[in-house]
């Protein structure tokens, strides 16, 4: 308190200036209509400035929250997408109409009903390499979020990787930057023509489509996407696009392969999809019935 | 500050506060916006040099606000009044003559200070209260430019009665 008064005894002058000033300030405005029309204007502008601004901060301090939001929201009309492809698949009936729901299955008053395959789970890249002859990438998802083995990752641009070791809360995935990773491709402009996708070293941003039928004529730039044969990943996902005219298949010799660019560039993941498909175990217990009597 | 003293600033108040409302308004009114006159803010700075600066503040408050009730701009004059409070004593602590005011300087005036050092103090003074005044009056700095002209203009003439004033009525207390 003693402190307080020598403050205002050396600064008293400025303190009654300051405080008679913001007074007048009260007055002027409040008593003059000129002054007030400005101050009125001002302080709309100045307000209308201040709340964007404040708007600004906000959205910065909230955007991890945004993302993650958004990133739900993309699975969900990820996994709509993937789910829809797989319900329009055309086919022909007996009498040969064309149908469009091959898995949708008919209630007891006679209403369609349909059956999504596929579900998705947003998931963050928390570490991932491209450099070695086989890569890894780990997820911030795992078994507690529904995570098995054998899932495939996809992000919004492309095919990522397969998910080959889960613990509770994170999950390892295969990149398609490995050795081993197989997976079916297929050529849009050719009736979903498929083949083998492979990486074979060297280049991160190019894969290698094998076991195409050599009598396709395959032309540089053409898409190429997911097949949806395999249980692992949906149809229709995008791979990339033919960066290369295709040549003879050294091990088939009715087939030819070609590179493909990857439409995802593996070094810059960050937000990805780990799909879930609802009726693999189905799907590979009916494999394995084939296996058996091979 | 004694009786004398007291009374000497009431005097001027009153005064000063009586010009200003009877005659200088009416003569800035026929001359137009450029031409105001205001002598009013002599009594702050005619105020005894010892006054502490919250009581020359809440004075210049007071006497603004007097004319302000003249003029019918509520605030205006009251806010150029406390700020020339203000400014006086920082205006008096540059002007202070070598080893600091001796007690014997009653007011800042010829009689004390010769007119040399009163005619540059006052000149700042003046300037200093009269563009607080016109950018107070504007409320906006988009006007600068006539806020600055308005302030050379008023200025000028104030300057004139300021003088005036002092040679005719030699305050020393």
């Amino acid at each position: 308190m003693g402190n307080l008064l020598q403050l205002f005894i050396r600064n008293g002058g400025f303190v009654t200036f300051v405080l008679v000033e913001v007074c007048c300030f009260y007055i002027v405005v409040r008593f003059n209509a000129d002054q007030n029309a400005i101050f009125s204007h001002t302080s709309t502008l100045m307000g209308g400035n201040l709340m964007e601004r404040r708007q600004v901060v906000r959205d910065y301090f909230g955007l991890t929250q945004r993302v993650d939001s958004l990133t739900r929201e993309n699975a969900l009309l990820m996994e709509d997408l993937a789910n829809a492809r797989v319900l329009q698949m055309p086919y022909r009936d007996t009498f040969y109409r064309v149908l469009y729901d091959t898995i949708s299955t008919v209630d007891s008053i006679r209403h369609k009903s349909v059956r999504p395959e596929y579900r998705f789970i947003a998931a963050r890249v928390i570490s991932n390499s491209i450099s070695s002859v086989n890569n890894w990438i780990t997820l911030n998802r795992g078994s507690n979020d529904g995570v098995t083995s054998n899932m495939a990752v996809v992000s919004g641009k492309g095919i990522v990787g397969i998910v080959r070791h889960v613990s509770p809360h994170f999950s390892i995935a295969m990149s398609v930057l490995h050795r081993q990773a197989r997976l079916s491709a297929s050529l849009p402009k050719h009736e979903n023509t498929f083949g083998t996708l492979m990486w074979e070293g060297g280049d991160p941003d190019v894969m290698v489509l094998h076991q195409i039928p050599k009598y396709k004529t395959v032309q540089v730039g053409e898409p190429v996407q997911t097949s949806g044969i395999s249980a692992m990943f949906p149809k229709g996902i995008s791979v990339g696009v033919v960066c290369e005219t295709p040549t003879q298949d050294p091990e088939y010799p009715n087939f030819i392969q070609m590179k493909v660019k990857l439409s995802q560039e593996l070094a810059t993941i960050g937000d990805v999809y780990i799909v879930q498909n609802l009726f693999k175990s189905e799907i590979d217990s009916l494999n394995l019935k084939v296996k058996d009597e091979q | 500050m004694n009786s004398n003293a007291f009374f000497s600033n009431l005097w001027r108040f009153l005064g000063l506060f009586a010009a200003q409302a009877l005659f200088l308004k009416q003569v800035s009114l026929a001359l137009g916006s450029y031409f105001n006159i205001l002598l009013y803010p002599l009594f702050i700075l005619f105020l005894p040099l010892q006054l502490a600066t919250p009581y020359v503040v809440l004075l210049g408050f007071l006497i603004g606000m007097s004319v302000d009730f003249v003029y019918g701009t509520p605030g205006v004059h009251a806010s150029a009044g406390a700020f020339s409070g203000y400014a006086r004593s920082l205006i008096f602590f540059t002007f202070a003559p070598k080893g600091g005011y001796s007690g014997k300087e009653l007011i800042f005036a010829p009689a004390f200070f010769g007119w040399q050092i009163f005619l540059q103090v006052a000149a700042l003074f003046f300037v200093a209260h009269l563009f607080w005044y016109f950018s107070v009056d504007a409320f906006t700095f988009v006007y600068v430019g006539a806020i600055t002209l308005k302030t050379l203009a008023a200025w000028v003439l104030t300057m004139l009665f300021v003088v005036l004033y002092t040679a005719l009525f030699h305050p020393n207390n």
